[in-house]
């Protein structure tokens, strides 16, 4: 199998707190890939991390080019695609609006010509395969404030799409789904990967990640403590431990 | 922070502590630099900024809001206690009169005797006021002032977005400044001199200072002393420190948070006033221009601070105060010393705060926000423009303005539609940078003075025909906007207005009063090709039509301004609808995400600088050519305030908004009529203009246009017969399971739109089909989630929804 992404040793750091910490994880072509692990483990730090938003330490290497000096929209044009914990769709634009902003890349010239003729008609495949996959063709023309909940999360995940990138890290996609529309959500990730798009999921949905992930990785204070199918990872002591450990605690 | 290659904090500190550190060695170990830093008049006005920025440090801490108009509200204490010592007045604003527009008609209608009953303009305390009396008063006025920014206006705007608050602040400054203006005209006023200290000089041994000064020095250090007492050792200061991490922390220690605002902005209106009054006694003399000015070095001294620093705010304070005096020295004495002209180069001591303020944002500031860090909140909504605007907008506004422009409109009239014009074109560029990218510029006016003065140059000096130098004026705003974009690239939301700001103030001092630029008393001349010289009384034949009626202004320079904002309405609503425009609302609503998406933030961020100077530097350049001289005036960094003023009123977020705005600015058409048809002096301009600011972002913060837009949505959807039914929430589940075939059970909206039916579908029956064969084969979902979930799913499992609303 290739490999698409790869850190190495890679740690976030935040004042004293590692919330990251020398974690090495793989994620190769064509595979969905769960990274779980409790609340505060260090998840929305990796994505933050091997997307561009904090600093990191070790390598990560993308492709097969070293990316962690890159600033974030060279990753994402790379390839490297993520969606937010916490939704942050562009408010003012329409559904397709967002999607566009993923999906598009702006030139000098077209910057020149779009001030002359701004609807000149432009490539749309790329934001109609996206809201297809997801299901919210029919949303299209609305704006974020008008639609449900769980129809902005496939939003924010169909803008990350549209840009048909090789990878896509998504943070908690699936909260605040039911199980209906988790299972639904489930059968979505695969359409996803089947199209040539490899995934990290990140969720708490034990049922989805589980259910639909090749192998997963679970971390708790940024450190790896498991790794495998998700039959090995859910017969493993430590993964038990830590996650009974949390129960205990809260 | 996308580039990890940022300078390590020891670097960070210890670059600008050593630069200060050399810069205070070399000061100290000449003589008459140290004399003339350590100056009496330096330290007055050092403790006069200090107490600014430490009214500033105040209400930030208590209310998260950076008060633009802190220095305003010392100037206006100091005129309040003026007021009564001079004559025992307590002056009132001058709100506009409800009655008066029914003056207005009746006059219009021919009576013009008729008067209804005057506004009190003041309250009366018998004759001039001794010290303690007059100073109480006014610092009672000063708290009831604090009291009413925090209930009527910033309170309603503790949720607002930063640029509600910037822009409400603004509006707070224009108006005070307008309130004296009207009242006392813009001309200095005396103040008589504090009672119990004199003009004796006090030998300290390193200088010499007078006894007045020394006062008011340590009258500021014993308020820094207490308020760092107060927010640093006291309950108060910890509810406080509570409240800004969130409004439930205060409530524990017992305080209420609305409360404790309500404390600070008293306090620093309190602190701020006492200064002002203090300070004015000590010189005598207070005008409405120079004090308000200082909220640069205040801000700039309270950014040093981190807005919560009273000890480094203080000292950065007085420096930057102090610097000033230093600075006019080496002017006249040193030959290094930049010149124009012979001359030194006036206003350096301006560039000072600029270039703490750059440097301070450059090493703190972040390119793009990190998580949990608020972002601007939502800004008015800006709408694409509909197919039929754009067809008939531009031939329409041609034709209104046009026919009664060229043919019927008296020539004041005229004016002021030219006027409107040119102010359309000023909030356009503001249309673009705030309502598209939301980057707050207070510098708009600036970037056209900059083209203006070199429309000016290149047109008289280096003979360019028309409309050359218009091009050339608008690619100097260019580099400028591009200049000013590269601190931009790293700060954002306030931040952004301060350096602005300062950029603002210093470029008027350096390049607008620089008479090697400016042209000296009378101005620059522009060479303006006859045919646009808005003084040509002469009328023109064109195609059997006589144009003109041999008065002022040439109707041929309506013309000209008006194909100019039509063509560049045009490209702002095409910006709006264009890819760049896309990128720019999404960098608006969201820094990060943008990034995520794709979008090079910094670049676009440049382009919308790079833009909206251009539609500026045009502005100014047709600014100049109207009018054939080119004055400083026009240009000065309180017009930039009141442009800024009148876009946010109209809408900051549409070609619409722009050209409702420029019909409100100073000298437009909306001014025009009301000082024709109902008398309304000048001076209301102002004062309107920051009244109705406050009002539009307390109130209404989509403006005019955008205020009539949605009342426009509300009625036609109340008229409309009611449309189908929304679809239902889920949705999802609904339309899977109508246009659920075996073949595609994962594709559900082809055929199926959401409106067709409300047919109730049981959504468990979505699933039956099985997924579409994966290669890699998983166990259904269904069974493994569950038998999965029973293992692992415990803790975090169990409860999905909270864990991932959590942040
Ligand atoms: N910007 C930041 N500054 C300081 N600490 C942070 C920051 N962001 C996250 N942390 C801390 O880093 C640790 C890891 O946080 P992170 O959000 O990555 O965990 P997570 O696994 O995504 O948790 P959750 O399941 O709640 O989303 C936590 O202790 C958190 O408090
Ligand atoms: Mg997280």
């Amino acid at each position: 199998m290739t490999e698409l992404l790869r850190t190495e040793a890679m740690s976030v750091v935040y004042g004293g707190l590692h919330a990251v910490n020398g974690l090495d994880l793989r994620v190769d072509e064509g595979r969905l890939v769960g990274l779980i692990g409790p609340n505060g483990a260090g998840k929305t730090s990796f994505i933050d991390g091997i997307s561009g938003f904090t600093r990191t330490q070790g390598a990560i290497h993308f492709r097969g080019r070293r990316v962690d000096r890159e600033p974030a929209h060279r990753r994402a044009r790379l390839g490297l695609g993520r969606t937010w914990q916490s939704l942050e769709l562009f408010e003012d634009l329409t559904v397709r609006e967002n999607l566009q902003v993923g999906a598009e890349r702006q030139t000098v010239g077209g910057f020149l010509l779009d001030l002359v003729r701004p609807g000149r008609q432009r490539d749309q495949t790329d934001v109609d395969w996206a809201l297809d996959v997801l299901g919210i063709a029919h949303l299209a023309d609305r704006l974020p404030t008008e639609i449900s909940h769980g129809q902005r999360k496939l939003v924010g995940a169909g803008r990350t799409l549209a840009a048909r990138p090789a990878l896509i890290c998504m943070d908690e996609p699936a909260a605040g789904l039911d199980t209906t529309e988790s299972e639904q959500f489930g059968r979505r990730l695969r359409r996803i990967v089947d199209a040539g798009v490899s995934i990290l999921l990140v969720d708490h949905d034990m049922g989805l990640v589980m259910g639909v992930c090749d192998e997963v990785y679970v971390i708790e204070f940024g450190t790896r403590i498991a790794h495998g199918t998700p039959a090995q990872v859910v017969a493993d002591e430590k993964v038990r431990a830590a996650y009974l450990g949390t129960k205990a605690a809260s | 922070m996308t580039r990890p290659r940022t300078p390590s904090a020891r670097l960070r500190t210890g670059v600008p502590a050593l630069v200060v550190v050399a810069l205070l060695a070399v000061i100290l170990a000449k003589g008459d630099y140290r004399a003339n830093f350590f100056s009496g008049g330096g330290f007055a006005l050092g403790a006069l900024v200090a107490a600014i920025a430490l009214g500033v440090v105040v209400t930030y801490r208590g209310s998260g809001v950076v008060n633009l108009a802190g220095a305003a509200v010392a100037m206006y204490a100091a005129y309040v206690y003026a007021d009564l010592r001079a004559h025992g007045d307590l002056f009132l604003p001058p709100l506009p009169n409800p009655l008066a527009p029914i003056e207005g008609l009746v006059h219009l209608a021919g009576d013009d005797s008729f008067a209804v009953p005057h506004w009190p303009t003041s309250v009366s305390f018998g004759t001039a006021m001794g010290f303690w009396p007059a100073l109480v008063l006014a610092l009672v006025f000063c708290a009831l002032f604090g009291l009413v920014l925090h209930v009527a206006v910033f309170r309603p705007l503790r949720h607002a977005p930063v640029l509600a608050k910037v822009v409400a602040s603004v509006g707070v400054l224009l108006f005070l400044q307008a309130v004296v203006v009207r009242r006392f005209s813009t001309t200095t006023q005396v103040v008589g001199p504090l009672p119990f200290v004199d003009k004796t000089q006090v030998d300290l041994g390193l200088f010499k200072i007078t006894q007045e000064q020394l006062f008011v020095v340590c009258l500021v250090l014993v308020l820094a002393v207490a308020l760092w007492a107060l927010f640093g050792r006291s309950r108060f200061g910890l509810a406080v420190r509570a409240a800004a991490e969130n409004e439930k922390g205060a409530t524990v220690l017992g305080f209420s948070a609305d409360r404790l605002a309500a404390a600070t902005w008293v306090l620093s209106t309190v602190v701020t006033g006492l200064l002002g009054i203090f300070v004015a006694s000590v010189n005598s003399a207070v005008d409405p221009n120079t004090m308000p000015a200082l909220i640069v070095p205040a801000v700039t001294a309270a950014l040093v601070g981190g807005f919560t620093s009273f000890g480094w705010t203080t000292l950065a304070a007085f420096g930057l105060g102090m610097q000033v005096s230093l600075v006019t020295f080496l002017g006249a004495n040193e030959s290094w010393f930049p010149k124009a002209g012979g001359l030194p180069v006036p206003g350096v001591d301006l560039l000072v705060p600029l270039v703490v303020i750059v440097a301070v944002l450059a090493l703190r500031g972040q390119s793009l926000p990190t998580r949990g860090v608020l972002g601007p909140g939502r800004l008015p909504f800006s709408p694409s423009a509909r197919p039929w605007a754009l067809r008939y907008g531009g031939p329409g506004l041609a034709v209104v303005a046009l026919i009664p422009g060229v043919f019927f409109l008296s020539p004041a009239m005229r004016d002021g539609l030219t006027n409107t014009l040119t102010g359309i074109v000023i909030c356009l560029s503001i249309v673009v940078l705030t309502g598209f990218i939301g980057q707050i510029s207070l510098a708009q006016t600036s970037f056209a003075g900059l083209s203006a003065y070199t429309v000016a140059s290149l047109s008289t000096h280096h003979g360019w025909p028309f409309p050359l130098p218009i091009l050339a004026g608008a690619a100097v705003a260019v580099v400028a906007g591009v200049l000013v974009a590269l601190p931009a690239l790293r700060v954002r939301g306030v931040h952004l207005a301060i350096a602005t700001l300062a950029f603002a103030v210093a470029v008027d001092k350096v390049v607008f009063a620089n008479s090697w630029i400016n042209g000296g008393f009378d101005g620059a001349t522009v060479t303006t090709p006859d045919l646009l010289r808005s003084q040509d009384t002469a009328t023109h034949e064109f195609l059997g039509v006589t144009i003109g009626d041999g008065t002022q202004p040439n109707p041929l320079t309506l013309v000209f301004c008006l194909v100019v904002v039509v063509a560049l309405g045009y490209l702002v609503a095409n910006l709006r609808r264009s890819l760049t425009g896309r990128q720019m609302l999404a960098i608006r609503s969201n820094e990060r995400a943008a990034a995520a998406a794709g979008v090079n933030v910094a670049a676009v961020k440049v382009l919308a600088f790079g833009v909206s100077a251009f539609i500026a530097g045009v502005g100014g350049a047709v600014i100049a050519y109207r009018t054939g001289n080119v004055t400083p005036d026009k240009f000065l960094y309180d017009k930039s305030l009141m442009f800024f003023a009148f876009a946010y009123l109209g809408g900051i977020a549409s070609v619409t908004g722009a050209v409702t705005g420029g019909l409100l600015v100073g000298g437009g058409l909306g001014f025009t009529v009301l000082n024709q048809v109902f008398g309304l002096p000048d001076e209301f301009v102002l004062l309107l203009g920051g009244l109705g600011l406050v009002v539009t972002a307390v109130l209404n913060p989509e403006g005019v246009a955008g205020k009539a837009r949605t009342d426009l949505l509300a009625l036609r959807r109340r008229l409309r017969p009611p449309a189908p039914a929304d679809p239902p929430t889920s949705t999802d589940s609904a339309t899977m399971a109508d246009s659920s075939t075996p073949a595609e059970p994962l594709i559900p909206a082809d055929t199926a739109t959401p409106t067709t039916g409300p047919t109730p579908t049981v959504p468990s029956a979505a699933p039956t089909p099985n997924a579409a064969p994966t290669p890699n084969a998983a166990p259904t979902p269904v069974a493994s989630g569950s038998a999965a979930g029973s293992h692992v799913s415990g803790s975090a499992g169990a409860t999905p929804a909270v864990a991932g609303e959590a942040r």
